[in-house]
């Protein structure tokens, strides 16, 4: 590789610690088609993909880095920014449309002032619209990382959002 | 083979063929955009659609499919006809049409689809896309908004160059090929993308807007640069060569070139090109005429015995004879050599004693032929990277398995399986030995190894040999050396390859001779997939060496020429495209030498710093403005004629040494080809060979080997002294000699010489990169810049030779480990 390529500003990302991705790339190392497990492995202990994480992963698999990105890029799983501590899914799917899931969306997004699929600066919250959650009886519905609440109104939403407000965040 | 039908006409096609191959085969063609016969069926355009009865008519593609017994094809149905239409339709739907800005117009796969399949509308409608294109690069431009993500691009970035650096990202409509997080490309810039891209998305920014294609002359001819001997095909308009075309069916390499290659060949219409020849008054070199000129020339060249002569191996053969001849008869001196000496002892001082031929035992064909390559130093790729393509493609696509000796990691560490041994810089002669013993004591040699001349010799000599004494001096362990050993002896074929060069001091004639006994022990040598490649490092290395221009019978070799200038024996020095100023060892002494010698006369293309020196200058003409043949590393002897019409105040070198034949009274061949004639008859192996069969392809020169075994000296790595670092000499992957640096496309992207050195290194000295370090040695001290890298092992820095800015041969005179200090 050349120098010729002036390196791009890319976000300061916070200090990641790579010793924890060599744990778990020791774990797979020797498996072959360790790349995928190897990636969720990792986002499961940082959160999310960190880049330097996704280079040391490359350099570790002999796999191009580009090839990693590839992997990220194509599976909705993976993410490559920093999500908040609780992550909140409303669905959007047909039952829980009907049911009026548009002004539970709205109303999220109202009270944490982000959009679908951002997360707030202070990394609390995540918030995404899903298709469909499997539990359609329970419409409207939504998520707080493994909690459900079903039979959303808009006043629930206020009490999820103080609710969550109150939690620690390390 | 099986029997197929296709389009109504009965075909026979062997069993592995696709149905596009069988019909490739039989003269029937099916449109493709995605497939390409170097890589890897993709299936991903739908161009190739065909109709085949046994699967009840419906539509597949051709180029995946392989054939069976009794298929009956149908390839151009008025209902295939209908599906490749709307395949075009619903490309040109995301694709933009500024055909008349966009340089692929007229070579266009997708325009001359839309042509050939008349889609002039479309009943789809669609936005076209907005990506922003990538500039951040000299040399490769990618706009993705004309991309039809074929894929040929991050096919051949991965199955054949083996760098990685595409690849497709995203998902459905929103697919792309990009680099990693998007990143703007930074890669080796072979352009292997760009040559196989069927449309305008990636293109060589060198060309751009430069000229339409079909206002381009194609002329066919050989690199220039390293002696891979790569065919390329020039484009040329308005007597410039303005860009290098890609020829899928060129070459045993299917056109595929290196960064200089295809990047570097604006040395050939550069403006620093001397146009007249100049004679040195009264201190200046002022401009004069041929005949002057020559006639000063001619006039130091009576003087005979005190007449010494280094030419470059950039020279045709015939040049290069032609020289031999001036210097041998009409002159009358011996003192001729090339190359700094060393870099071609591999060849005609290792081999000639341990093959009995100065020639490498094996061609760049066996490479992918063979069952495993023991490459000495991971340089071998940067040297000549074409052969690198040819090692990434044995190792990824045949299994064939890689070991590799080396001072420092580097891109062949990276392939799939290959094992790298790290040693101390310098031990490569002792490690082969190593090697060898353990083969010996081990009893893996062949029996016929004992019947070989020199065997007793060896066995004795290589008593100390052993893997642990040898593992102790080298940081390896014994464990290594006798597993590499085993491995070597029990493969079926095995091929070693080595990097030689003017960088590459170690690698002399011990380290052939040390490589031809493994071969030797084992019986691998001249058979298919076995033998010793020694890579020589210029396009005609090997054709120096063919026609024996170097130091024979008592004369003189480069590094004795260069004393004796400042004795005073040596009064006047003929030097034909040599830069000894930049690329010999000890500059110092270079400089001495060239100051003391009476006359100089250079003949180059540039005003380089040895030229600047001289006393006479005559300009020269680069390859695209001759005729003649070059011999490439493996003996392919390939001839080369003008692509362009030289500067009417230039001569070819040819010229040059005929008019100073006639003018010392002597009678010179008048024309390439009559000289070439006279080579064919006087040279072993080139019997037969003639400028008229060689017009249409190259030949091998035969090699007839007369193995022995020879005692190679292994002169201990220095010891590694505190607060000092092993500077190791070499070729970095975008330069090639002295040349590239008159091309514009190398130095676009490696603009000087730097100092590699390792990550850990790199924190004890507190260096980042791009720091400017001084370096110094015993011989004197240099700025560098600093490159960090992964690959250099602790305590090892690497620094290539090619920049007369950053002359590396301030600081090294000529060894293959250099103790230096570096400070900021």
């Amino acid at each position: 590789m050349s120098d010729v390529v002036a390196q791009q500003d890319t976000e300061q990302e916070p200090e990641v610690d790579l010793s924890i991705a060599d744990a778990v790339i020791d774990k797979y190392i020797d498996i072959p088609g360790n790349l995928m497990p190897v990636l969720q492995g990792v986002q499961e202990e940082y959160g999310y993909v960190p880049r330097v994480v996704a280079d040391h992963v490359a350099e570790r698999l002999n796999v191009y880095p580009s090839q990693i990105y590839g992997v990220l890029t194509f599976y909705a799983q993976f993410h490559l920014k920093p999500r908040g501590k609780f992550i909140i899914r409303v669905c959007v799917g047909t039952a829980c449309h009907v049911q009026g899931a548009t002004r539970i969306v709205e109303t999220f997004f109202d009270k944490l002032h982000i959009g679908h699929a951002e997360t707030t600066p202070d990394l609390r919250y995540t918030f995404e619209k899903v298709a469909c959650l499997g539990a359609c009886g329970m419409a409207p519905l939504a998520m707080v990382n493994d909690s459900t609440y079903g039979g959303m109104t808009v006043q629930k939403v206020d009490e999820i959002v103080a609710d969550y407000n109150q939690r620690p965040l390390k | 083979m099986v029997n197929v039908t296709i389009d109504d006409k009965q075909v026979t096609a062997p069993k592995t063929a696709t149905i596009y191959e069988a019909a490739k085969l039989n003269g029937i063609k099916i449109p493709i955009l995605c497939h390409d016969k170097k890589l890897k069926p993709f299936g991903a355009c739908r161009m190739c659609l065909v109709e085949v009865e046994q699967m009840k008519g419906r539509q597949i593609p051709a180029c995946t499919t392989p054939v069976t017994e009794g298929m009956i094809i149908r390839t151009s149905t008025p209902d295939i006809i209908k599906a490749r239409k709307m395949v075009l339709e619903l490309l040109l739907l995301n694709h933009p049409l500024d055909c008349p800005v966009c340089d692929k117009s007229g070579d266009c796969d997708l325009q001359n689809l839309t042509y050939e399949y008349k889609v002039n509308t479309n009943r789809f409608k669609d936005e076209k896309f907005h990506h922003s294109i990538d500039y951040n690069n000299p040399l490769i431009e990618r706009d993705m908004n004309r991309c039809v993500l074929c894929g040929k691009c991050a096919r051949i970035c991965d199955e054949i160059v083996s760098f990685g650096a595409l690849t497709f990202i995203d998902r459905g409509i929103e697919t792309k090929i990009g680099c990693e997080f998007d990143d703007a490309l930074n890669c080796e810039f072979c352009g292997s993308c760009v040559s196989v891209c069927p449309v305008g998305a990636l293109l060589a920014r060198p060309f751009k807007h430069k000229a339409r294609f079909w206002a381009l002359t194609k002329h066919t001819s050989v690199c220039g640069y390293c002696g891979t001997g790569c065919n390329l095909t020039l484009g040329v308009k308005d007597n410039k060569v303005l860009t290098t075309i890609y020829d899928e069916n060129q070459g045993f390499h299917k056109g595929q070139l290196c960064v200089r290659g295809r990047f570097g060949y604006q040395f050939i219409n550069s403006a620093q090109r001397l146009t007249s020849p100049l004679v040195r008054k009264n201190g200046k070199l002022m401009e004069t005429s041929w005949d002057e000129a020559l006639e000063l020339v001619a006039g130091r060249l009576k003087t005979g015995t005190s007449v010494a002569a280094l030419a470059t191996p950039r020279l045709t053969n015939e040049e290069l004879a032609l020289f031999k001849t001036l210097l041998l008869e009409n002159v009358g001196t011996k003192n001729f050599d090339h190359s700094a000496g060393f870099a071609h002892s591999a060849l005609t001082e290792g081999f000639t004693r341990s093959f009995g031929e100065s020639a490498s035992s094996a061609s760049i064909l066996d490479i992918q032929k063979s069952d495993m390559l023991l490459v000495i130093k991971t340089d071998a790729y940067e040297t000549h990277p074409v052969v690198g393509f040819e090692v990434n493609m044995a190792v990824k696509n045949k299994g064939v398995k890689l070991s590799i000796i080396s001072d420092k990691r580097g891109k062949l560490s990276k392939l799939p399986d290959a094992t790298t041994l790290v040693h101390r810089p310098g031990c490569e002669v002792a490690v082969l030995n190593a090697i060898a013993k353990t083969i010996i004591d081990e009893k893996l040699s062949v029996d016929t190894a004992m019947t070989v001349p020199g065997y007793a010799e060896i066995v004795t000599a290589l008593s100390e040999f052993s893997a642990e004494a040898v593992a102790a001096q080298s940081g390896l362990t014994a464990a290594d050396i006798k597993k590499l050993a085993s491995e070597y002896a029990t493969a079926e074929k095995a091929l070693i390859v080595f990097p030689v060069g003017q960088g590459y001091a170690g690698h002399n004639a011990d380290l052939a001779s040390a490589a031809a006994n493994l071969a030797l022990l084992t019986g691998k040598y001249g058979k298919e997939g076995c033998g010793v490649l020694c890579l020589s490092e210029k396009n005609n290395s090997q054709g120096a060496v063919d026609m024996g221009f170097y130091a024979q019978d008592g004369g003189l070799n480069s590094l004795q020429i260069l004393d004796a200038c400042v004795s005073g024996a040596v009064k006047t020095l003929f030097i034909a495209g040599e830069d000894p100023l930049t690329s010999y060892p000890d500059r110092t002494k270079v400089k001495a030498a060239l100051d003391a010698v009476e006359f100089l006369v250079v003949s180059e293309l540039f005003l380089t710093e040895t030229a600047a020196m001289a006393d006479v200058v005559l300009p020269a003409c680069s390859f695209a403005e001759k005729e003649g043949t070059f011999t490439s590393t493996d003996r392919r002897v390939q001839f080369i004629k003008p692509a362009i019409r030289k500067n009417a105040q230039t001569k070819t070198d040819f010229e040059i040494f005929s008019d100073l034949i006639t003018r010392l009274g002597g009678q010179s061949v008048a024309t390439p080809a009559e000289k070439f004639t006279e080579i064919a008859a006087h040279t072993p192996g080139y019997a037969g060979l003639s400028h008229i069969t060689l017009r249409k392809e190259g030949a091998f020169a035969t090699a007839a080997t007369k193995p022995a075994f020879v005692v190679p000296n292994s002169t201990p790595s220095p010891a590694i002294e505190n607060g000092k670092l092993a500077l190791v000499t070499g070729s970095v992957l975008y330069h090639n000699g002295t040349l590239s640096q008159y091309g514009e496309g190398p130095m676009h992207v490696c603009p000087e010489g730097y100092l590699e050195l390792s990550r850990m290194d790199a924190s004890v000295y507190k260096i980042a990169d791009n720091d400017l370090l001084t370096v110094s040695s015993a011989a004197g001290s240099m700025q560098l810049k600093a490159k960090v890298s992964s690959r250099m092992p602790a305590g090892v820095v690497f620094a290539p030779y090619h920049f007369s800015s950053a002359p590396i041969n301030s600081i090294w005179t000529g060894s293959p480990v250099t103790m230096v200090t570096v400070a900021k």
